[in-house]
């Protein structure tokens, strides 16, 4: 079995953000950089997966700067086979097209039985790139999912969906899945594993390689919006006052349904 | 010569922090109210992650890394849960250390394996009532008897007692010998009849780590449990001491570390006259003090760390990163109990906990003043 797990570097979301001097994205000096939470997901998933199957390859891949190799080393650690680098200082500026597209670019004739991706990543949030890839590989995309099982060449998967509900979904590979939150609780990589993984190869590859569509969308601004006020000070006696409350929490909220 | 880990060391950072933050953290501040040691947290899953045995080669159960990375990973669970710093640092350092250093084969094969492994945990026991940082002290006694040692005596401030599984013990073998000949190390494994343990430590810090006094009667050991050579016990001592001292350097920059990140994030988000107390120059002249005492620490500790692993002489340099990160941690956590005010003052912040738990790491694995006698004895060698 063929398996691909994509991943990407992101901020610590602790960090201080600040607007880069072009105005389109935050500047990232002084950031530490991890691994894109919903891409541990997806991580855990596939080594979870390859211990269950035993024989099978388990790639990752990510696209950006030199700096990413060293979240990919995680990735490593926690039990991939090898590693895949796209080599990009400017992947930030390209939109989700574009980085589906370089992923497809990869994987199109590797024969891939099944791709996990993060549901979307923390610093962009398009969760665009994951069903791109599944489109432009004419592969079926199973989105949000917080549980998984495989048999026999079978996917089932549980989906998250709005409102609390779930959604049990099955498939048969090969197939792309998007993995949310619950899904798993990804693995802390063990120190002899840290110490393997310094073995393990990352192939590089350019960018110019695998990219061959222009962008088809723009961020033309980035900016935080403006503080709020202090809240809303209700005036009046007790009575009143639960009247006026009630009222803002039926109407604003969901708490009082 | 450069300043930035390697990918691995990295990686160790990162993880270790992840595993003390959402592992030992929840549970530190009741762990120290409640005086209590917990072997699964504190030992097995530091096991599960390779922690255990950080240094030694893979063939003796270990992760084949060197000191900088044991030094990342005490610093990293010191910054959290100070208790389970110097559990770590008291098993591997000290315990299964001195199998690997002195052992023979047969006795890294049956001790240093599970130690490594984190199956088994490891301990020390050199201090007596009448030998503390005059280890030449020691009273314990052990006699030749067949095929048997045979031990008696009492070790005190023993770091991991009773949980651990095996102990490295020092008892005079030869009472004609001078003060520092004639003392030889043993292991012994607890279940031996006529080795118990006395009264458990009630400590002012580090109240999670368990400390107990081991009572040694007529215990006996198999010959062969003589660990070096026979005489050489306080030599021995001296050098595992040696690599000793960077574990609890570790952990005091880990201490100091952890308080210091406690009392930044405090001071940009208490507002005292409409400003963030960080603001104002009395607080951030002290946080900017308080940094770079912890940097210079991480430095004497990184290159003693350093010098350990390349193989060369660093018995001079541990004992400058223990006192300088140990006097750190003391001076650091008092300031982060000063930013916090009152509440700095109080069980509802771990700051207070953090600066109990500083105090020792002045004290044990050699005093400070200790340790200012190992560095001033090798300038006078020069």
């Amino acid at each position: 079995m063929k398996i691909l797990v994509c991943i990407k570097q992101v901020p610590d979301m602790e960090s201080k953000f600040k607007v880069n001097p072009e105005g389109t994205w935050y500047d990232n000096v002084d950031l530490a950089w991890r691994m894109n939470e919903y891409d541990e997901y997806a991580v855990e998933q596939a080594v979870q997966l390859k211990g269950q199957v035993g024989d099978a390859d388990l790639t990752v891949f990510s696209i950006g700067p030199n700096r990413v190799k060293e979240t990919m080393k995680k990735a490593l650690a926690m039990g991939c086979d090898h590693g895949v680098h796209v080599a990009d200082d400017d992947s930030y500026q390209k939109d989700p097209f574009q980085i589906a597209s370089i992923i497809a670019g990869f994987a199109k004739d590797k024969g891939f039985d099944l791709i996990f991706t993060g549901m979307q990543s923390q610093d962009r949030g398009s969760a665009q790139v994951g069903v791109l890839v599944a489109e432009l590989l004419n592969l079926p995309c199973i989105s949000t999912i917080v549980d998984f099982a495989y048999l026999d060449g079978k996917v089932s998967v549980k989906r998250e969906l709005e409102g609390g509900g779930r959604a049990l979904v099955s498939c048969n590979a090969p197939v792309l899945v998007t993995c949310q939150l619950g899904l798993n609780v990804p693995r802390y990589p063990t120190l002899p594993n840290i110490m393997k993984a310094k073995k393990k190869e990352i192939l590089s590859i350019e960018v110019a390689e695998l990219l061959n569509v222009t962008a088809r969308q723009e961020t033309s601004k980035l900016y935080f919006p403006e503080k709020k006020g202090g809240g809303l000070v209700l005036e009046g006696d007790a009575g009143d006052l639960a009247d006026q409350l009630i009222k803002i929490l039926r109407d604003k909220t969901s708490v009082l349904a | 010569m450069h300043f930035k880990l390697t990918e691995e060391q990295s990686l160790v950072k990162e993880t270790v922090r992840a595993f003390a933050e959402n592992v030992l953290a929840p549970t530190a501040k009741e762990r120290d109210e409640q005086d209590r040691f917990d072997r699964e947290l504190m030992f097995d899953k530091l096991g599960e992650l390779g922690l255990t045995g950080i240094v030694f080669p893979e063939q003796y159960g270990g992760a084949g890394a060197d000191y900088m990375t044991y030094a990342i990973a005490i610093e990293e669970l010191s910054r959290v849960c100070a208790s389970t710093g110097v559990t770590l640092s008291a098993h591997l350092s000290l315990g299964a250390n001195a199998v690997y250093l002195f052992g023979t084969e047969e006795q890294k094969q049956k001790f240093l394996i599970p130690m490594a492994e984190g199956s088994k945990l490891g301990a020390f026991g050199l201090t007596e009532s009448t030998a503390g940082s005059d280890a030449g002290g020691t009273r314990a006694t052990a006699r030749l008897d067949g095929d048997e040692w045979i031990l008696n005596g009492t070790k005190i401030f023993c770091t991991n007692g009773k949980e651990a599984d095996i102990y490295i013990v020092f008892a005079r073998s030869d009472r004609d010998a001078e003060k520092h000949h004639g003392i030889s190390a043993y292991i012994v494994e607890k279940g031996t009849p006529g080795f118990s343990f006395g009264k458990k430590e009630e400590k002012m810090g580090i109240r999670s780590s368990a400390t107990y006094e081991l009572v040694f009667e007529d215990c006996r050991i198999a010959r062969e449990n003589l660990l070096g050579d026979e005489g050489k016990g306080f030599k021995i001592a001296m050098k595992i001491l040696d690599g000793g001292r960077i574990g609890i350097a570790s952990q005091a920059l880990g201490i100091a570390q952890g308080a210091f990140d406690l009392a930044a994030a405090y001071s940009r988000e208490r507002k005292q006259f409409d400003q963030a107390i960080g603001s104002f120059q009395g607080v951030s002249f002290m946080l900017a003090d308080m940094l770079t005492q912890i940097e210079a620490s991480r430095l004497l500790v990184y290159k003693a760390a350093y010098l350990a692993s390349a193989g060369h002489p660093y018995s001079m340099e541990s004992a400058m990163a223990k006192l300088h990160a140990s006097e750190t941690a003391m001076q650091v956590t008092t300031r982060a109990v000063q930013i916090f005010g009152g509440y700095g003052y109080t069980r509802e912040f771990p700051v207070e906990r953090m600066m109990r738990d500083a105090k020792i790491t002045e004290i044990y694995e050699g005093t400070s003043e200790v340790q200012r006698l190992v560095i001033g004895a090798a300038i006078a060698r020069r």
